[in-house]
Formats: structure tokens, sequence, C-alpha cells
């Protein structure tokens, strides 16, 4: 595990665009997830914020992100579609290769899984041409996925190779996963890691978890469960992955503080990160590799 | 009470029969006409409205398209040609069109104008598009959009028995396996086993049509090319024929040259035409394949 693999998110910081890219990129992380609100919300329109995002030389973690997709008929999900084909060609616009697709929390969606499937299936095979991938998060008050392991299961039948997961430690922590779930996945399939923490033990209600999730988020270090983000990682690094991991933290005080602040948090809270996951080769690594348990595969 | 029975789909479910026709875009169609001509294809019909001509050799139909105008998502032609398009015969081209937007296709605008044929299709590789055509048996495409060239024959015979073969199509790293669920849900292509290849350049992924009529051969990057252009797009024509050597030596009478450095030199298996227009070239496989009947 090592600095390049981090990223911060837009959504953290204040201010514009560029001044975003410029303190992400000073702080010395090379890549940053985007929001389609920071492209076309450019006050100098969608080109000069493509434009300024490829002069930043910053790779573009993901895109987010696309929400209420699945599940829907008719007329809302012709409409969606039409959604997901403007946010592919974004992703596109801005070389960007993975799009991020929270699952739905439309009370006018299905909980059909061969609906869902049907649903996850159709936006993969229209991102091939555009050479994206799709990254499908479990939002913990997602109205039918709202767990991981749903989250694969879904992943796992779609069977489509531009198709898999983004795992999120807020939601992780806030419905309190068993990280067994982790020893089920592909960690091919894992198409992104979203890091963050919070401040309280607890968030019962999933209103309480939008507010926390939306307001209150704080770097993986400093909140109350350092000891499960931490545990979270040394899983996924010994599962194999060696994908991206972003830093989603929603925090309405970071987005009234100096941009530089922010992400020397950002930077504090990698070293911290790093310094919790073993080496590779490692003795302790490799204890903890052996440790884990065999992984069985539905047949 | 509508009940859905969870049986798989048949393995042609588009009822696909061959290739109709190839189209190149490109802003010098007469520089391109030479190259084709070359390679034992006629200029046979004229489009009534816009710069496209069609060219035949045997069972082949092979488009050039100089129209100015791009469309919408697409470049507009360049000297350098580029396969444009490639359009596949279908048991009902409407049905195919809903079945590929329905399961995740991207619907391409035509550019049919008035009393012309309007022909459906969906966005592919690159800036590629894919026809669906379901009218090439008792009246032919042609017949309505095109008009025929005075004095030319309208069904040229075949050099050494060339026919469609396959389309090789460069893909990005690591993105075979999202363009082999592509053309596998969307068409009904199976992957061929490893190791299974014809002609000369055993390499990529190969894709057998659910007709059994043609193949697609999915090729990344080479390794350690990573300062390379390789841009997602079709990139050339496979011709089979069943006397490789007989074929080549017919087109080198023509004119045409052949790669003849290994590991591409011209065998039985198969031969490479040199690049021409800076992107146009022409792989020849020894073929199996009974050619289509030409409409």
């Amino acid at each position: 595990m090592n600095f390049d693999q981090f990223g911060m998110d837009t959504v953290t910081l204040a201010g514009p665009l560029e001044a975003k890219l410029r303190a992400v990129r000073d702080a010395g992380f090379g890549q940053i997830m985007l929001w389609a609100r920071d492209i076309v919300g450019h006050p100098d329109g969608e080109a000069a914020a493509i434009a300024a995002v490829r002069q930043s030389g910053l790779r573009v973690t993901g895109l987010q992100v696309l929400r209420d997709f699945e599940g829907l008929s008719d007329h809302l999900h012709a409409y969606k579609v039409d959604v997901a084909k403007a946010m592919l060609g974004m992703c596109r616009a801005i070389g960007c290769e993975v799009l991020l697709v929270c699952s739905s929390s439309s009370t006018h969606a299905t909980g059909d899984t061969d609906a869902l499937i049907r649903d996850l299936q159709k936006l993969a095979m229209l991102a091939v041409p555009l050479g994206i991938r799709v990254a499908y998060e479990a939002l913990s008050w997602g109205r039918h996925v709202n767990e991981l392991s749903q989250a694969w299961a879904l992943v796992e039948r779609a069977d489509r190779a531009n198709l898999g997961l983004a795992i999120d430690s807020f939601h992780i922590l806030a419905v309190k996963t068993d990280l067994d779930a982790l020893e089920d996945i592909e960690p091919h399939k894992v198409f992104m890691t979203q890091l963050s923490d919070f401040m309280w033990q607890d968030v019962r209600s999933p209103e309480e978890r939008v507010n926390t999730a939306r307001h209150f988020r704080v770097f993986p270090g400093e909140g109350v469960h350092s000891a499960q983000v931490a545990d979270l990682l040394r899983r996924l690094d010994a599962l194999g992955y060696r994908g991206d991991y972003s830093f989603e933290v929603f925090n309405d005080d970071y987005v009234q503080l100096p941009l530089a602040t922010v992400a020397e948090r950002a930077r504090r809270s990698v070293a911290w990160l790093v310094s919790q996951v073993p080496r590779r080769g490692s003795p302790l690594r490799r204890a903890a590799a052996s440790a884990n348990r065999p992984r069985s595969r539905p047949t | 009470m509508t009940v859905r029975e969870p049986n798989p789909e048949p393995r042609n479910p588009l009822g696909m029969n061959g290739i109709e026709f190839i189209e190149f875009a490109t802003s010098q169609p007469q520089a391109l006409g030479s190259v084709l001509q070359m390679m034992g294809f006629a200029p046979v019909a004229r489009h009534r409205s816009r710069e496209v001509m069609l060219y035949r050799q045997g069972t082949m139909n092979l488009i050039t398209n100089a129209h100015p105008d791009a469309l919408p998502g697409i470049s507009a032609p360049t000297g350098m040609p580029t396969l444009s398009a490639m359009a596949l015969r279908v048991r009902d081209a409407g049905y195919a069109w809903r079945h590929a937007i329905d399961l995740g296709a991207w619907e391409m605008p035509t550019r049919a104008s008035a009393m012309e044929l309007h022909i459906p299709g969906i966005r592919g590789a690159g800036d590629s598009l894919i026809y669906f055509v379901d009218r090439y048996k008792d009246f032919s495409i042609y017949d309505v959009d095109f008009i025929p060239l005075q004095g030319a024959d309208r069904h040229p015979p075949a050099v050494a028995g060339l026919h469609y073969f396959g389309i090789v199509q460069a893909v990005s790293a690591d993105r075979s396996e999202d363009w082999v669920d592509f053309y596998e849900h969307l068409f009904g292509f199976s992957v061929l086993p490893e190791g299974k290849y014809f002609g000369i350049l055993p390499k990529g992924t190969l894709l057998e049509s659910p007709c059994h009529k043609f193949y697609l051969q999915l090729i990344e990057p080479p390794p350690g090319a990573e300062d390379i252009t390789w841009d997602e797009c079709l990139l050339r024509v496979g011709l089979g024929t069943p006397d490789v050597v007989a074929a080549t030596q017919a087109l080198r009478d023509r004119g045409v040259v052949f790669v003849d450095r290994d590991p591409v030199q011209p065998s039985e298996k198969g031969a490479l035409t040199q690049i021409y227009l800076g992107t146009v070239s022409f792989e020849l496989v020894v073929s199996h394949l009974k050619p289509a009947a030409v409409s």
C-alpha cells in the first residue's frame, strides 16, 4: 500500500474547481474524485471544467454519482437511462474510467432481484463502448440494497466484466457490517474503495445515517471507528485489493477551512492508514493473510 | 398472469446471417477507391443523394462514405480512411435494433433523406457503427438508395474466391472482456477456445458469429507499448480464401504489396497487405467458410 493509491474528493473542499485541483495536487496527491456538478456547474461552462481537469495532471479516480438507477420501469427507467448516458459521456470527456452508482433509495424502485440485475447489466453495456467501468455501491439507506453483501450478490450475478463494487467505509461502519462479508468478494471486482469515519458511535435510523453521511464525516484516523477502518484496510489488502482509495469526506466544517489545511489532514490520514497495514512480504502481513478464512464461492 | 420462465435465449437471437456490407469513411474517396480496386473490388453504384459509393467483389459489398457532415458523437471523415461501420444481416432489423437498445446499446441517428431507407444502427467500437439489415434476399437495400453505374458489371466476380472472413478490432488494455460481453450479449457471438486461430496473426481474442459466417478478433496493445497511440477502433478487414497462395499471387499481379517480413510472411495460412493511405490494410486468411450469397 502506498500514497499513490489515495486521492481526495472535491466534496471535501470549498471553492472553485481550479482551487480544489490545485490544493489536491499541491498536497502531493495524484488523483481526485469528481462530481458531475463540478463539471456542469463551472461558471465558464463544461468545456472550461474539462480543460481544467485535463490540465491539472491529476488522474480522475471516478465520477460521482448516478443515483436511483436500478429497479425502475417504463418512463422512469427511460429517464434514468438518459441521465446515465449523459454521465457516461461526461466520464469520457474528463478521461475518467469509473462511474460511481449508488443503490437506489427510490420508493418507486422494485426489489425484484432479476430486474435489478437486468438494469445493472444494461448500465454496464451502455458503458462498454465508452470505455467506462461501473462501480456499484450499497448505500446504507438504500431501499432494497443497503448492505455490501447484497450489492456483491447483484454484481456477481450480473456477471459483466466492467461492473464491479464500490466499497464505502461509512456505510459499512454505519450499519455495522460484519467484515467477514469481504471474504466472499473477488478483489478484482472491487473497482473503488471510499474511506471516511465519523464522530459518534451509533447512527441508528436511516435519517440519522443520511444526515451524518452528508455533514459529519471525517478522515480516517479522526473518528471513533479507527480500529474498524484499519481492519477494513488490512482485510482488503490481504484479499489482494490493489485499487484506489478515495476519501469521501462530507464535512460542513472542512468546507469553511483553508483548502491547504484540509488537504494536510488528508495527508495525515494517509500516513495513519499506511501505518495500519503491514508492508507486503512482512511476517505480520503473511500471518494476517494466512488467518484469512478460505474463500467460499457460490456454486 | 404473465409467466417468465428463466430459459436461456437461442444461440442466434437475432437470426444473424453474415455481413451485408462494410463501410469506410474518408474524405479522399478516389484514393481509397484505387486501393479497393487493386484489392479486386469494383465500383457498381453511387448513392442517390450523398457522396457514397458501393463497391462489390463476389459476395462482398463495401461502401465508401465521403459525406462531409459528421453524425452527432461521430467524427467527420478525414483523409485517413477509417473502418466506420459493419452491417449485419439479421432476420428482423427492427427487432434486432430494439433488442440491442433494451440491453444497453446506444442508439445512433440515421442520415436517411426522404424516400431513402432508414437502416437502424447502434454505436460500436470507437467512432464506428453497427447496422442491422434484413432486406437481402428478394430485395436489396442498394436498389432503393443507389443508382447503378452505367456499363458496370453489377456482380463482379471475386479474386481467388475472396469473401468476408472477419474484422479485427483494437481494444484498450484489459478491455477484451468488456467487448466480449458486448458482442456475446447483444448479438450471440461466442469466444473460440484459446489456441484456436486463423491466419498468420495469432493473437488477441477470437469471437465467432452465431451464424458461423464470420469472426471478430479483439486485439489489446502489445506489452511494453504504453507510449503508442492505441485508440479503440475497427482496425482491418480479414478476407477469406480457399487458397491464400493463389490469392496472394493474384493480388500481387494487381499491384498489391504484402508485408514480407517475419512474423507475417505470406504463407498458405495467411498474408497481410501493406498499409495504404495511412490506415487501410487487409489480411488474407485461409478459409473454410462458404461465401454468403450476394444481395
